[in-house]
């Protein structure tokens, strides 16, 4: 009995222990200033273990590489743009205006660790050799990671209805529940308006427009306008299963199916007696997509 | 994106005929110059293909009087970088001029 009464305070105690170590995921309120700690809070794997799929997913999408793949453009915009055309100093306020979307976790560094990572966007621009290699090294570490859409843009569409958003909360389109954190629905990551938050014009909190691209106009005047009624998410996540790989433009399946192509030909003799070898070629583009093509 | 039309001789491979139309955005800055900076456009010319509509285009071409055949090339290439094209879709005619 004394035996029995040994084992079950020792099962106890184990399971205690286990279900205290499974922690719910966590995020800090407060600004982060170091980048080593900022790398790993946002990190899109603290969710992969859960959400393996999704992650690998994610992991072949353009959202994964969100800052590597623009380099070019950004590191423009804060070496020319900025302090040049609008002899501006290049601090969070302006960095935000390309990272709000490349890097909404942005959101939460200090001055100086947005002016850090900044720093490393230029860098890996304009830099040779060894420090080129380390501030794109450092870049690829920072993309559009989970956090960004199932947490920080859910703020962004309707604030006047979502309200303040909780670190902690991680928001979804689905109705399922987790263990791992706390779940809220939120409808709003299933439509087309909150994709359009960066895939468009991008309207900065001082009213500066960024043309990154405009898919959004496009989506909402040319293609909602003659009827068309599928959201982004429909073709670029659901249609063939694509999940969040979220194939666009660069992706050479979608771009074919987005554009049908017709073409038709004849080769005649012209001219009445006397005749010289003639053609005529008829071809027919039809954008299937829901945007203009191409874009950006 | 750029839709391109060839008709090469068959018997010496020579191009008879080329001509293309490109879709594209031209980015302007408010005083109507072009810019490549998202930071700099605030206006575009939007010569793309719209969502929904059907672009059709035409071309009509005389060849060399002694073309005995030809082979037409309807090529269409989309660029994602601006430097290098992917031919997304081809469809190719052969045509015979011989004296009947």
């Amino acid at each position: 009995m004394k035996k029995g009464l040994f084992f079950a305070l020792v099962f106890l105690l184990w399971t205690g222990v286990v279900w205290s170590s499974e922690e719910k995921l966590t995020f800090p309120s407060g600004p982060i200033d170091d980048f080593e700690t900022f790398v790993k809070t946002y990190d899109s794997k603290r969710c992969m273990e859960c959400h393996e799929d999704v992650y690998n997913e994610w992991k072949e999408s353009y959202h994964s590489r969100s800052m590597v793949s623009s380099i070019k453009g950004i590191a423009n915009f804060f070496t020319v743009g900025v302090p040049k055309e609008w002899e501006k100093e290049l601090n969070k306020q302006e960095i935000i205006k390309c990272l709000d979307c490349h890097l909404p976790q942005i959101k939460f560094a200090t001055e100086r660790l947005a002016k850090e990572i900044a720093g490393y966007m230029i860098d890996a621009k304009l830099a040779k050799g060894k420090k080129k290699e380390e501030a794109i090294s450092k870049l690829k570490q920072l993309n559009l990671s989970c956090y960004g859409c199932h947490n920080i843009k859910v703020a962004g569409t309707a604030p006047g209805i979502t309200g303040h958003i909780d670190p902690n909360v991680i928001y979804t389109s689905g109705e399922g529940e987790s263990d791992a954190h706390e779940t809220e629905h939120t409808p709003m990551l299933a439509r087309a308006a909150f994709c359009t938050q960066c895939h468009g014009v991008y309207i900065a909190p001082d009213g500066e427009s960024t043309y990154c691209n405009t898919l959004s106009g496009s989506y909402v005047h040319n293609y909602i306008g003659q009827g068309g009624r599928e959201t982004c998410q429909d073709c670029h996540m659901k249609k063939k299963n694509r999940g969040h790989r979220m194939p666009g433009g660069h992706d050479l399946e979608i771009v074919k199916e987005g554009i049908e192509f017709q073409a038709e030909a004849r080769g005649f003799r012209y001219g009445v007696g006397k005749w010289i070898p003639a053609a005529n070629v008829e071809v027919f583009l039809t954008n299937k997509a829901g945007h203009r093509t191409p874009d950006g | 994106m750029v839709l391109e039309v060839t008709a090469k001789d068959l018997d010496s491979g020579k191009v008879l005929y080329k001509d293309e139309r490109t879709y594209f955005e031209i980015g302007l800055d408010l005083d109507g110059y072009m810019r490549y900076g998202a930071w700099q456009i605030k206006e575009i010319i939007d010569m793309t293909l719209q969502p929904l509509k059907t672009q059709h285009e035409r071309f009509f071409f005389l060849m060399d009087k002694n073309t005995r055949a030809a082979e037409v090339t309807v090529n269409v290439y989309y660029y994602i970088s601006g430097k290098k094209g992917d031919l997304i879709h081809q469809k190719k005619f052969r045509m015979d001029f011989e004296e009947e």
